[in-house]
């Protein structure tokens, strides 16, 4: 009983402090808290605190019970104690003796023959390194020489490789070279024909244009737009009004805007209006002829 | 090398040749156009609703439009949809159908006897909004809303003030002797809403407007007597302004309302113009021939008269100013046979009846120019002939199926329309003031 409690006393020791720490910190932010939260938290902590504190004063009046007891049966078992172990001492004393004699004598008869399988042992060594060191030299010279004949393939291979690339380029070079300079002849001669083709294409409208083509076609306009034309009871003679038009390609007329005009509002809507229905207008006997934007100046001779 | 000087050779060539062109010299010259009527559609108008019976107002416009011979209106079994808003109108299928012009519009009742015309024209080509109006009226003016609506559309379109809501007077003969009946008649424009202003079973003739459209000149053999009446169309009250011995004949409002230009004769027969003050009943003589001188016309500053005279042999229409002292000037000599002049409203032309080829036409001289004069009308016995007030139509007499009827032609010749009516035999229109 004595001893548990003197195994025990450390872990005692510790829940004492333990609960006189928890102890103290409840107190601590009792108050601590007290002062924030008084009026939201009332007496629970402080309570608490009492009946920690009781617990702590009984623990300690078991400890001093307990060591006070464990004390006066230790010194019993010491005394007892003490007188075997003289009683054995002296056996113990005698048989070391002999076995010491018995031991020394074994132990000289093992280490001579020990020193004898250790020279054996030294010579087969030092046989067996220089053997393993000839091995390794030998091993060495045979993968060095495996590498070095690797590396001068992989080199081989490079520059062959190189070679074959800057021979490669070269004929791309050449290539590309040869490329552009047929591309250039092909963009000269492209604009020198575009060149020929839009003056041949201005030869032919002033050819056109001079021919009676260009009568022609006036002709046609002006017999779509005087038949569409109702004429206003103010578009008399001396009115004179022009009205310009844009048509698309197919003759449609996109805009007719009458500019100058001495005419009425009649006179302007009714010539504005002609325009549209005579849309689409007659197409150029030559297409070179179309004009997308043109006058027409009515002039009523009646 | 070579080829490269070539090259530089060909673009400078092309930078000449290139340059920026000028189309200033292509210029379609366009001298002549058509005298076709204008394609409008004059939609029908929405109706207001539970008023099936409403007037139809897009009708009588459309009458009116055609009866001008300058429009054609697009007959409505044609039309595709009706649109009553400028916002519902599909610009293409209307121009695909031929229309120059739309007309849309609706009516809505305001309270019990109320209506109001909205109404849009809208050119088709260019989609551009001409008109957006509304017009009021109620059910018994309905007629002339749409006359007026037609004058905005024919003022909009072709620059001359309508003229449908003006009126005419006339004079209708029916039965024979001893049974026949003279009828003087004031109509709308149309011929349509007439009124009997005055009858009798001896003859009308000759009826006037007064410049203000208030009153009508005229003269009635009621007597057995010619004797000039002015008659107040709103009260239908008439005095006598001239009855003299013999004839009083041919009465003509100056231009201010204060005076009749008149023919009256002396005691030998001699027929010759006065004219009669009609506040102090004072007569002045303007012409003193031997021959007869009769149908006087007002030039319109008021200062001289347009007259028939056989003074040369047969009828010819001469001038004379009315300061004293004034002689009398011929104005026609084509033909053997000028008579009964009328001057248009903006007095460049003169209207008068000719004879041609044995048959009577309308003719109209110009009176700016150099005096041409113009055979008009194609009838056998085309007579009275009288301007609208707007210039651009000329009222006349003539004959359908040996009927007296009236017909209308534009100052220029170019449209021709008989006017149906079942009045009898049709005599003397004239047409009346905006």
């Amino acid at each position: 009983m004595a001893s548990e409690i003197k195994e025990n006393s450390w872990p005692i020791m510790l829940s004492i402090g333990l609960h006189a720490a928890i102890a103290a910190a409840l107190l601590l932010m009792t108050l601590v808290s007290a002062d924030r939260v008084s009026s939201e938290r009332p007496a629970a902590p402080v309570n608490a605190m009492v009946v920690d504190s009781q617990v702590l004063k009984s623990f300690q009046r078991a400890q001093a019970e307990r060591a006070a007891a464990a004390q006066a049966a230790a010194q019993a078992a010491e005394q007892a104690r003490a007188a075997e172990q003289a009683r054995n001492a002296a056996a113990e004393e005698a048989q070391s003796a002999r076995i010491a004699a018995e031991a020394k004598a074994a132990t000289e008869k093992q280490a001579a023959a020990e020193a004898k399988a250790a020279e054996e042992a030294q010579a087969a060594a030092q046989a067996k390194a220089a053997e393993e060191a000839r091995a390794a030299a030998q091993a060495r010279a045979q993968v060095e020489a495996r590498v070095a004949a690797a590396r001068a393939a992989q080199e081989a291979e490079r520059r062959a490789e190189e070679k074959r690339a800057a021979d490669a380029k070269a004929a791309a070079d050449a290539k590309a070279a040869e490329a552009r300079r047929l591309a250039e002849n092909q963009a000269k001669a492209d604009r020198e024909a575009e060149l020929r083709r839009q003056i041949a294409e201005e030869e032919h409208v002033d050819a056109v244009e001079a021919s009676p083509l260009r009568d022609r076609y006036l002709a046609s306009l002006q017999d779509r737009i005087q038949h569409a034309w109702i004429k206003p009871p103010s578009a008399r003679v001396g009115i004179k009004c022009q009205v310009q038009v844009t048509q698309v390609p197919g003759g449609e007329v996109t805009s007719a805007r009458v500019s100058q005009c001495n005419g009425d509002a009649a006179v302007r809507q009714s010539i504005e209006n002609a325009v549209y229905r005579a849309s689409p207008l007659p197409e150029p006997p030559d297409p070179a002829l179309f004009q997308r934007n043109f006058t027409i100046e009515f002039k009523p001779d009646e | 090398m070579n080829k490269s000087r070539t090259l530089a050779l060909i673009a400078l060539i092309a930078l000449i040749v290139l340059a920026p062109r000028s189309w200033a010299g292509f210029v379609v010259e366009v001298t002549r156009g058509q005298d076709n009527a204008i394609p409008i559609a004059i939609v029908p108008f929405a109706p207001s609703a539970g008023d099936a019976g409403a007037f139809d107002v897009a009708q009588l416009v459309a009458d009116d439009l055609n009866h001008s011979g300058r429009f054609k209106p697009m007959s409505r079994t044609d039309m595709i949809e009706q649109p009553h808003t400028g916002a519902s109108i599909s610009f293409d299928d209307w121009r695909r159908l031929g229309n120059d012009y739309i007309l849309v519009g609706q009516l809505q009742p305001q309270g019990a006897d109320r209506m109001t015309i909205s109404f849009e024209l809208y050119n088709v080509l260019n989609r551009q909004r001409l008109l957006g109006y509304q017009i009021t009226a109620n059910r018994s003016g309905m007629r002339l809303a749409g006359h007026q609506l037609a004058d905005m559309v024919f003022e909009k379109i072709l620059g001359i003030r309508g003229a449908f809501a003006t009126r005419i007077a006339y004079v209708s003969v029916q039965g024979q002797v001893p049974n026949r009946v003279y009828r003087l008649i004031v109509a709308d424009a149309d011929d349509e809403n007439r009124h009997t202003v005055m009858q009798s079973n001896e003859p009308l003739m000759s009826p006037a407007w007064s410049p203000d459209g208030q009153s009508l000149a005229y003269v009635s053999f009621e007597g057995r007597l010619s004797t000039i009446y002015v008659q107040t169309l709103r009260t239908g009250e008439r005095h006598v302004v001239s009855a003299k011995a013999g004839v009083n004949q041919a009465p003509a409002w100056s231009p201010d309302g204060k005076k009749l230009a008149l023919t009256l004769s002396t005691r030998d027969g001699n027929l010759d113009i006065y004219v009669l003050d009609l506040a102090s009943g004072a007569l002045s003589r303007i012409t003193d021939d031997p021959g007869i001188d009769t149908e006087p016309q007002w030039s319109h500053d008021g200062k001289s008269l347009y007259f028939t005279s056989d003074r040369a042999g047969g009828p010819q229409i001469y001038r004379v100013g009315l300061q004293p002292g004034d002689h009398p000037r011929r104005l026609t000599f084509q033909g053997n046979y000028n008579a009964r002049a009328r001057l248009s409203p903006d007095e460049s032309q003169l209207a008068f009846v000719t004879q041609e080829e044995g048959a009577y036409r309308i003719a109209v001289m110009d009176l700016k120019g150099r005096g041409d004069t113009q055979i008009i009308t194609k009838g056998r016995f085309d007579v009275s002939p009288s301007y609208a007030p707007n210039g651009a139509m000329i009222l006349y007499a003539t004959r359908d199926r040996s009927r007296g009827v009236l017909a209308v032609v534009s100052a220029d010749g170019r449209v021709q329309e008989n006017l149906s009516s079942d009045e009898g035999e049709v005599q003397e229109p004239a047409w009346g003031p905006f």
